[in-house]
This record gives structure tokens, sequence and C-alpha cells, in this order.
């Protein structure tokens, strides 16, 4: 199992690598003319094309560019000069932090929302759930960020700044695993734990809304279809309790739902950068997306790489979690 | 009589298609219905709070919001609509050849979607627009390449579902040749699932059209487009101008959503259980 997902698995990220690295290259935004200088003579942008390889030809780029790769060496950044596996790893924590804590709250609640709305098919409940549901997909993630600052920064006046991790009165605490409440709890800093955990709230909060309603939609989908089948049909056949009912309707339901939420944390990962911006938040998305804007070559990739890895692992935990759960996975 | 019925029977299909209705004739009617020139920059009207003479209040530039996000709406279907052609024109005729005559088109075809289904499209999306070059050809390009594989194996699947039934049988037993069974005897057949789908990627359309221009790449200020709008007013959110912020964030949001009910309608509608009226 472990095989087959890695046989699968590696040409789809290798395929990522080769496109991001044929695109970024495609751009019409040269680092080039950035890093010379608008009054640049012709001898010094040559110069510049040489120091950064890009004098050679595409393959030949490629080919270096994956051996380093091959050795942890993810290139450097041109905006910064600091290498780009440093820069990533330096704002993971930040956006894994935002991720994961918005994934189990807006997971957890739409997968909740989702099973009620199920058992009542038709009723007023299940179309409110369904309208709602259609209203938080239909608002970009940035909008929400933005609406939540108007109503809780700047008209009621409960929210901190919209700007960063922490207030800019509190002193960080030392960093041990990157993730700032794990680390001011570690440091027994109660200032610093109440500021990060402050700053968090919205961006989780409307993070949360934004994987919901999906979460939501799918799961009342797939739980309804669990409901409907003749299994079912048979078990109340039987003259089992309801409760009993929904729990095997529930089992059939799970691996739909794991995979279904597999692929939302991989896109909430990249969706992490309009909510990065909103918030001036300093992750990666953040990262990737001002290395996009910029045509920093090396960041670009290696953000690009990050998130196929991440996607990768996430999948390979929700196989993980299929086999364990479904019966019929370890016969075939 | 039967547009009552209707109504009451699919309220949200309903007010999705009032919505987009609305937005239409305000795109179509924008020189009537704005009271000022969208892109006229007044110094003397920075930042004007709403009132009788500015609806929507003006923005830093001295805009007027109103007249902005009436314009906004051309862009809006200006970008989604060719997108959409773009996506039907590449993504249907795919579809068909892949599915009714399979081999390496099909082949090729399953692996681009998986791709594409994995990997968050907002990332291929800003890194194309950057590449290809900003502006709205770019981003109808884009927008409507990235989304024509939807199409196509929707297409697809529908097209080998039919190809063994009697359908295609009689079709070529008739003597058709292989063009008209594709254009005459499955194409229809796929009409429904196109149409719904088609609701679902025209609101992703104009979604993915403001976040570009939100995030910088896409269409560039001062061109009145919501995207652009909300990111200016971003710009100045923390000063309380709520104004230049929540109008062009509420005509995006109205918009969308209307087309994903129609869209939510228009799939319940080919829902065969719910059709026959059981639950």
């Amino acid at each position: 199992m472990v095989l087959r997902r890695l046989v699968v698995g590696l040409p789809a990220v290798l395929g990522v690598v080769l496109v991001t690295f044929v695109m970024v290259r495609l751009s019409g935004e040269s680092p080039v003319h950035l890093l010379a200088g608008p009054n640049a003579s012709p001898l010094e942008i040559a110069t510049v094309t040489r120091a950064l390889g890009l004098d050679r030809s595409l393959p030949e780029q490629l080919a270096i560019y994956v051996g380093r790769l091959l050795h942890g060496d993810l290139g450097v950044s041109w905006l910064s000069g600091q290498p780009v596996l440093a820069e990533l790893r330096d704002r993971l924590p930040a956006t894994l932090e935002l991720v994961a804590l918005a994934m189990l709250l807006g997971g957890g609640l739409g997968v909740w929302i989702g099973c009620r709305a199920a058992f009542r098919p038709g009723s007023a409940f299940d179309h409110l759930v369904q309208a709602a549901a259609t209203v938080t997909f239909s608002i970009p993630i940035y909008v929400v960020g933005l609406l939540a600052i108007l109503i809780f920064f700047v008209a009621l006046g409960v929210a901190p700044a919209p700007m960063g991790r922490l207030s800019m009165a509190v002193l960080a605490p030392p960093r041990v695993t990157g993730s700032l409440l794990v680390d001011s709890v570690l440091a027994g800093d109660l200032a610093a734990l109440g500021s990060a955990a402050a700053q968090l709230v919205l961006p989780v909060g409307c993070f949360a809304l934004i994987v919901a309603g999906p979460t939501v939609k799918h799961v009342r989908a797939v739980v309804a279809d669990a409901l409907a089948s003749e299994y079912v049909a048979y078990a109340r056949a039987c003259g089992l309790p309801d409760a009993m009912v929904r729990r095997i309707a529930l089992r059939n339901a799970v691996v739909p739902i794991a995979t279904f939420l597999g692929l939302e944390f991989a896109h909430l990962f990249a969706a992490s950068s309009l909510i990065e911006l909103t918030f001036a938040w300093g992750g990666v998305g953040q990262y990737g997306l001002n290395a996009i804007l910029q045509g920093d070559f090396a960041a670009v990739q290696g953000y690009v790489l990050l998130l196929a890895v991440a996607s990768l692992i996430v999948f390979f935990v929700v196989d993980l979690f299929v086999w364990l759960v479904e019966p019929r996975a370890k016969t075939a | 009589m039967r547009l009552g019925q209707w109504v009451r029977a699919e309220p949200g299909t309903a007010f999705g298609a009032m919505l987009i209705g609305t937005f239409a004739l305000m795109a179509a009617f924008a020189p009537l219905i704005a009271p000022y020139d969208p892109t006229q920059a007044r110094p003397d009207a920075v930042l004007l709070a709403p009132s009788a003479r500015h609806w929507f209040g003006t923005d830093p530039n001295g805009m007027d919001v109103f007249s902005r996000l009436v314009y906004g709406s051309r862009y809006a279907f200006g970008v989604a609509l060719p997108a959409l052609a773009l996506m039907l024109a590449v993504g249907l005729p795919v579809g068909l050849v892949a599915g009714y005559l399979g081999g390496w088109t099909d082949e090729l075809l399953i692996r681009a979607t998986d791709l594409l289904r994995a990997f968050p499209t907002i990332v291929f999306a800003l890194a194309l627009v950057a590449a290809v070059g900003q502006g709205l050809g770019a981003m109808i390009f884009v927008i409507g390449l990235l989304d024509a594989p939807l199409f196509a194996r929707l297409v697809r699947s529908e097209v080998l579902a039919l190809r063994r039934g009697t359908l295609v049988e009689s079709a070529v037993v008739a003597g058709n040749p292989t063009w008209r069974i594709l254009l005459v005897h499955l194409l229809p057949n796929c009409a429904q699932g196109v149409t719904a789908l088609a609701a679902f990627r025209m609101a992703w359309a104009v979604r993915i059209s403001a976040t570009l221009s939100f995030v910088g790449v896409g269409i560039q200020a001062p061109t009145p487009e919501w995207g652009v709008m909300i990111k200016l007013g971003a710009e100045h959110i923390v000063t309380g101008t709520w104004w230049v912020v929540l109008f062009p964030a509420l005509g995006l949001i109205l918009l969308v959503l209307g087309f994903n009910f129609v869209a939510d309608g228009l799939s319940r509608l080919m829902d065969p259980r719910h059709r026959a009226g059981v639950r």
C-alpha cells in the first residue's frame, strides 16, 4: 500500500516540479532587470544573468535544479539572498498552526452539521443548512477576512489589529516548535499565549467557515446516499433502533468523507496564502504569493514543491486511515 | 401562473436567477445607471462617506464607489462569459472524442484532470496569469483552460455510459458517420449535465477573476473591477472607511451566490429521486 502510493505520488511531484519550473521561466517578469537595476549596462545584465545561471539552456538549468533538490537544496531566493529551504522552514509553523486549527474547527463542525441535516432530509433545518452552505461557498476567503476585520476590529473594536501573529506590545516566546501557542505554553508566558490566541481567532474563524461550507454539502450528500441504500433498508426492516441504523450508515460514509477532507486540507494549504495576505500573517502562503508576484523563481518552486509534498503526505494519511477502517481495502 | 409555481417550488433558484438578471441588466445599461464617470479621480471628494450625492461613498482617489460597482459588473461578465465559451470550446470536443474513441486522448484527459483535482487551482491560476502576462485576455485564457478538463471529463463519462447502449448502436446501423453520431446523438444527451456544471463554473470564474485582481496579477487599477476595488479598500480598511471595501465585496458575493443557487437548482433537477418526488 505504501509502495503503491509512492509509485503514484513520486511522478506527480516530479510533474509538478517540471511544470512550475517551465512556468516560472516563461513569465515575462525576469529577475535580472530587478536585480541589476534600471540603469544597468548590457555587460552588467550579462553578468547578473550568468550569476543566476540563466544563460544556460532550459534542460541544463532543470538538471542542475533537480540535482540540487536531491541533496535537499532548494536554491536561494533572489529577493532576500537567503536559502529557500530555511525561509520556508521559518514560516511553515505559522501556516500549519492556522490551517490545522481551521481544519479541526471547520471540518468537525461541517461533518457534524452535515450529518444532522442528512438525518432529517427535506426538513426546514436541512434546507437552511444547505442554503447557508451555498452562501459560505460563494464568499471568497479574503472577503470573509475583510468583512470580519470590518465588523470585529473597525466597528466593534473587540479584535486585535489584523497585523501578524502577535501584538506589537508582546515579546515573542523563545522559538522551540515555531508554533506561538505551543512555544508560549512551554515558556510559561501567559501574555504571549493570550496575544497569540487573540490574533488567531479571526483568521481561524474565517478559515473554518470556508471549510465548513463545502464539507457540510459533501457530508450531507454522502450520508443521505448511505441512508437511502439497501443495507440500511434491510437494517430498518430488521427492526434495529434508529441510532444503530445511523451508525451502520455512517460507518459506510466514513471513507468518502475522509477522502474529501484530505483533498480539502490540500486546498486549504494553498488558499492559506490569501488569508495570510489579509491578516499579514507571514507564513509560507504569503511568502509563496509574494514570490509569484515578484518572479522569485527559486522561492516559487520551493513553495509549489512544499504544497505538492504536503498534499502527498495528506493523501497518504487518508489512505492509511481508509485501510484501517475499511475492511474491503485490506482484501483488495 | 407557471412562473409563480416555479418560484414557490424553487425559491433558491428563483432568487439566484433574479440576482444574475439584476447584474446582467446593470452590466448592459451601466452608462445609464452610473451617476458618475467610474474612473474620474476628484481630489476634492476623497473618501466621502455614503450620502445622497454618493450613495456608496467615494474611494481614496475620489471616485464614486456606486458607479464603479455598476461598471464592475461588466468586467465580471466580461471575464466569466468568454472564459466559459473557451471551457466549452475545448472541453466538449475533447470529452466527446475521448469518451467515444478512447485510446491515448482518454488516458491523457484522465491524467490531466486528476492532476488538476489533486493540486490547488489557485496556485496554478496565479502562476499562469503571472507567466502569460497580466490583463483581461490572460485571465480569460487561464480561467478557461484550467476548467476545460472538468467539462471534458463530464462529457466523457456521459458518452462512455451511452456508447454501449442501443442509442449509438442503432445510429451506427442506420449508417450515420461518426461526426454525426457525436454531434447529433451524443452531444444533446450531455446538455443537462453541462448546463449545471457551467453555472457552477461561472460562479468560480467570477470569483477567481476577482481574486486574481485582488492579489495584483489580474486587471490593474484604476479599472472599475470588483477585485481591484476590494484591494484598494483592504489597503485602507484599518482607517475605518468601510464603504470602500464593503460594497464591491457585496457585489461580488451576490453575483457568485446567484450562479451557485442556480447551479444547485439545476443539479437538483437532474437528480431522478428528486424529480420523481421521492425525498
